[in-house]
């Protein structure tokens, strides 16, 4: 319960038992009023009426006449005239009415008329006692109205009372509000400096005690941003060109070659300078430098319009164009200019082409070669190309024996789609550090039948060949909404989202509705991994998707990390619950770049997740650099 | 034989002794009269206690003679004069304190010290008359030796002791009896405006 809230309740409850006191009080008072007023109008008919019946000279008709004239003219329940003897002379008594007056407030009140006596004589003589009570009938009347009349007031009061205590206590607890935002903000990782300084000290005190913590706390993250992006220039920028280096290739290739990568293949283009050391002897060190910022122009200038493409200087004299989704054709094309390009800047270095000149190995690979194969292909077809007349050599990789034709896996997925042939499989996220699960990652398996079934890495690739696989996530995402008793029964499951799926057109509103719909209803908790390549871009779609999610109370993972942002400051505003990196990056972080990052994640409380670790010596190692969470083929034997 | 009698006369003499230790009025109330009132007013007193010591032990008739006289003797005073007030009840400390008072103070006094000397309060009534020979409002106390039978009047005008039939300068008005008032109405704890202030008053024991 809130603060507000007890001391709304303690103030009102004090309130009501005042009011209440107050009300009993005056009723009370209003109860004893009414009752001394029965008596002293009893009193004063019976010293009255005494003198009168003293005139009648011991007469009982005429006493009694004069009694019942007095009693049928005001309120009275009975008058008796007793004698010395205690008999009664003379007595006339009336029911009362208390119509009008509900039977629990006659019980309640319980009025009692007190009977008021005076000595009668008839002249010297004594004749007897006069009892006179009143009728309370007038009574409860008179005090059910006032209690009415109290209780409306009462209500008002009461009303008013509570109306203004809210708004007084709105008024003195609001600066508690402004604490309290604040220390929400700060346990979801905000930063926020609240610059209205509360007027109650304590509160002051403890808002500028948070201040000064955020402002710390910002002030590391600030300082982990500034290092990390000086350490990732150095580390992926080759200083000489502003191109990237052979370290960011190598850590941004598994992205690439992936079964579910976008891209089914393209082509890597390896372009390598001839003469360089004849060239610096001729023009000088300086100026060949300048013609390899002249080329990296050119590169940068001719791949401009390929989407993803990149461009990196492998070592002095060699570089690489990875161009996916390329053609051989357009790449062949597209070497031919660069080689025309890089001839025009030669010779305005005023070199000799023969002897300096550019010399292009292409290789059309597929998403299924490895690293070391793709380098090892497009190095063959560069020595190729280096013998060769024009300089440029195109090698294709081997054809792969498909068991399956395009139209085949097409036919098998569509029909999976139609059907719902689409089951959950997951796998583990160990935290070795805290030995527990962290949480399960989820992927999907088709089902051809009862007995065979495709798993992710197999039909993914052709469904992307296919562009299927947005229809696929379109199905899974509902599959997991809207038949959650699919998936198993962890706590906490994590689902990944390519960029096709989110960037489609149709996705936002769809999955707006289907969280709307289902998400109150999920028996376990999501996390929904997005790619980092699309997160720092920052852009309004990737804002739009943080800010549903977040409005649905669903975390956020960050997956491909590799920090090749030029500002971190996007995982502070993201605050994922964790970013996912390959452990082969992790592992090639030097020192200075990992504890820039940790720095960063702690500040924020962001989880690093390194995957594909396959091995418990890669385990150790990844330990070794304070990195305990892991996913991969490790953790099968790792079940805690 | 001779010493059981000696025992138990020796017991009534010394109940009856006891009973007549018990003062109208006491030593701490008498040195705050003398104190206030000046030493006179304590002889009053002093004389008071001797005169219904004389009778205590007297038929009804006799102790209302010893009153009637003794309290006879104090003089008239209106109430404004007194006590600055157009009526006022006073207590019988106030009355013999200030050695004056009217006709409703000699009744009080009376009717107290009448009670002190275990006179039935029942036959003894405050009574409202009206003096022909004054044409004026005016109170005796009246003693009825039983309820039906004629009244004798304590006046403080005529200062004999006389039967109502006999005192035909007065004409009664209304008969009260607060005592008998507040037995018959015990519920209630008022029974008289003027009787409930004198109870107060007396509680109080104001001098």
């Amino acid at each position: 319960m809130t603060l507000f809230k007890q001391i709304a309740l303690m103030l009102s409850l004090f309130l009501l038992i005042i009011l209440t006191t107050v009300l009993v009080l005056n009723f009370q008072s209003a109860n004893k009023g009414v009752q001394e007023r029965l008596y002293d109008d009893a009193k004063n008919t019976a010293t009255s009426l005494s003198l009168s019946l003293g005139s009648a000279n011991g007469d009982i008709s005429m006493m009694s006449t004069m009694i019942n004239a007095n009693f049928d003219s005001g309120n009275y329940r009975h008058i008796a005239l007793v004698d010395i003897d205690d008999k009664i002379i003379y007595d006339r008594k009336t029911e009362s009415d208390l119509s009008g007056v509900p039977k629990w407030f006659v019980f309640l009140t319980n009025l009692e008329a007190p009977v008021a006596h005076a000595n009668v004589s008839a002249g010297w003589r004594q004749v007897g006692i006069l009892n006179v009570q009143s009728d309370a009938t007038y009574a409860y009347k008179q005090l059910y109205a006032i209690l009415i009349d109290l209780l409306a007031s009462f209500a008002l009061i009461a009303t008013a009372a509570l109306g203004i205590l809210h708004l007084l206590l709105h008024a003195i607890l609001k600066p508690l509000k402004e604490v309290q935002k604040q220390a929400a903000a700060i346990i979801r990782n905000e930063f926020i400096i609240q610059d209205n300084l509360p007027y109650t000290k304590e509160f002051k005190d403890v808002v500028l005690g948070m201040n000064n913590m955020v402002s710390k706390v910002k002030a590391m993250f600030d300082k982990g941003n500034e290092e990390l992006k000086v350490l990732k220039e150095l580390e992926y920028i080759d200083k000489d060109t502003q191109l990237k280096n052979r370290k960011y290739l190598l850590d941004k290739l598994p992205s690439y070659l992936k079964v579910d990568s976008s891209y089914e293949g393209g082509v890597n283009m390896i372009v390598a300078l001839s003469g360089v050391v004849e060239a610096n002897e001729k023009i000088g060190r300086h100026r060949v430098n300048k013609l390899f910022s002249a080329i990296a122009t050119i590169f940068t200038e001719q791949v401009k319009e390929s989407k993803d493409a990149i461009v990196a200087r492998l070592n002095g004299t060699e570089f690489s164009l990875l161009l996916p989704e390329c053609s051989s054709d357009n790449a062949i094309e597209l070497a031919n200019h660069i080689q025309q390009a890089c001839k025009v800047a030669i010779e305005a270095s005023e070199l000799d082409t023969q002897e300096t000149f550019t010399s292009i190995g292409l290789y059309e690979y597929k998403y299924t070669n490895s690293i070391p194969e793709l380098f090892a292909r497009s190095d063959n077809a560069l020595a190729q190309a280096k013998f060769n007349r024009k300089n440029i050599h195109m090698e294709k990789a081997d054809s792969a024996v498909e068991v399956m034709g395009k139209e085949a896996w097409k036919l098998i997925i569509n029909n999976a789609l139609e059907k719902n042939r689409f089951h959950f499989v997951s796998w583990s996220v160990i935290d070795t550090k805290m030995k527990k699960l962290s949480h399960r990652v989820l992927s999907i398996h088709l089902d051809l039948d009862k007995n065979t079934s495709y798993s992710y890495a197999q039909f993914m690739a052709p469904a992307i060949q296919a562009g299927l696989s947005v229809s696929i996530y379109q199905k899974v995402i509902s599959m997991l909404f809207k038949r959650s008793n699919t998936v198993l029964s962890a706590s906490t499951y994590a689902l990944r989202l390519p960029h096709e799926y989110l960037e489609d057109p149709k996705t936002y509103d769809e999955l707006s509705e289907l969280l709307r719909a289902n998400v109150s209803t999920l028996p376990f908790k999501i996390i929904i991994e997005l790619p980092d390549r699309l997160v720092h871009q920052d852009s309004k779609l990737i804002r739009d998707y943080i800010a549903l999610f977040r409005k649905f109370g669903i975390d956020i993972g960050v997956f491909e990390f590799i920090g090749e942002s030029r500002d971190y400051q996007y995982l502070q505003d993201l605050r994922p619950a964790y970013i996912k990196g390959e452990s082969s990056y992790f592992l090639t972080q030097n020192t200075q770049s990992l504890s820039a990052l940790r720095l960063i994640t702690d500040t924020v409380g962001i989880a690093v997740i390194a995957v594909g670790v396959m091995e418990m010596e890669t385990l150790e190692e990844l330990k070794a650099r304070d990195i305990h969470t892991v996913q991969g083929k490790v953790t099968e034997t790792l079940e805690f | 034989m001779v010493p059981l009698k000696v025992l138990i006369f020796s017991a009534l003499f010394f109940a009856s002794a006891t009973s007549s230790d018990e003062p109208y009025t006491n030593r701490e109330l008498l040195d705050a009269i003398a104190e206030k009132h000046k030493v006179f007013a304590k002889k009053r007193f002093f004389f008071l206690q001797e005169t219904l010591d004389g009778v205590k032990d007297k038929s009804d008739l006799e102790k209302l003679e010893a009153v009637n006289n003794f309290f006879n003797e104090v003089r008239y005073g209106s109430d404004m004069k007194v006590y600055g007030q157009k009526d006022y009840w006073a207590t019988p400390w106030e009355f013999l304190g200030n050695d004056m008072g009217d006709c409703e103070d000699y009744v009080i006094s009376k009717y107290f010290a009448l009670k002190y000397l275990n006179v039935d309060y029942k036959k003894l009534f405050f009574t409202y008359v009206r003096s022909t020979q004054f044409k004026e409002p005016h109170m005796v106390l009246t003693y009825f030796e039983t309820p039906k039978s004629e009244p004798l009047i304590l006046d403080n005008n005529n200062r004999k002791i006389f039967p109502a039939s006999q005192r035909t300068d007065l004409t009664p008005i209304y008969n009260f009896n607060g005592d008998i008032l507040d037995e018959v109405g015990k519920k209630n704890e008022k029974s008289h405006k003027k009787w409930d202030e004198l109870k107060l008053n007396m509680q109080r024991k104001k001098i």
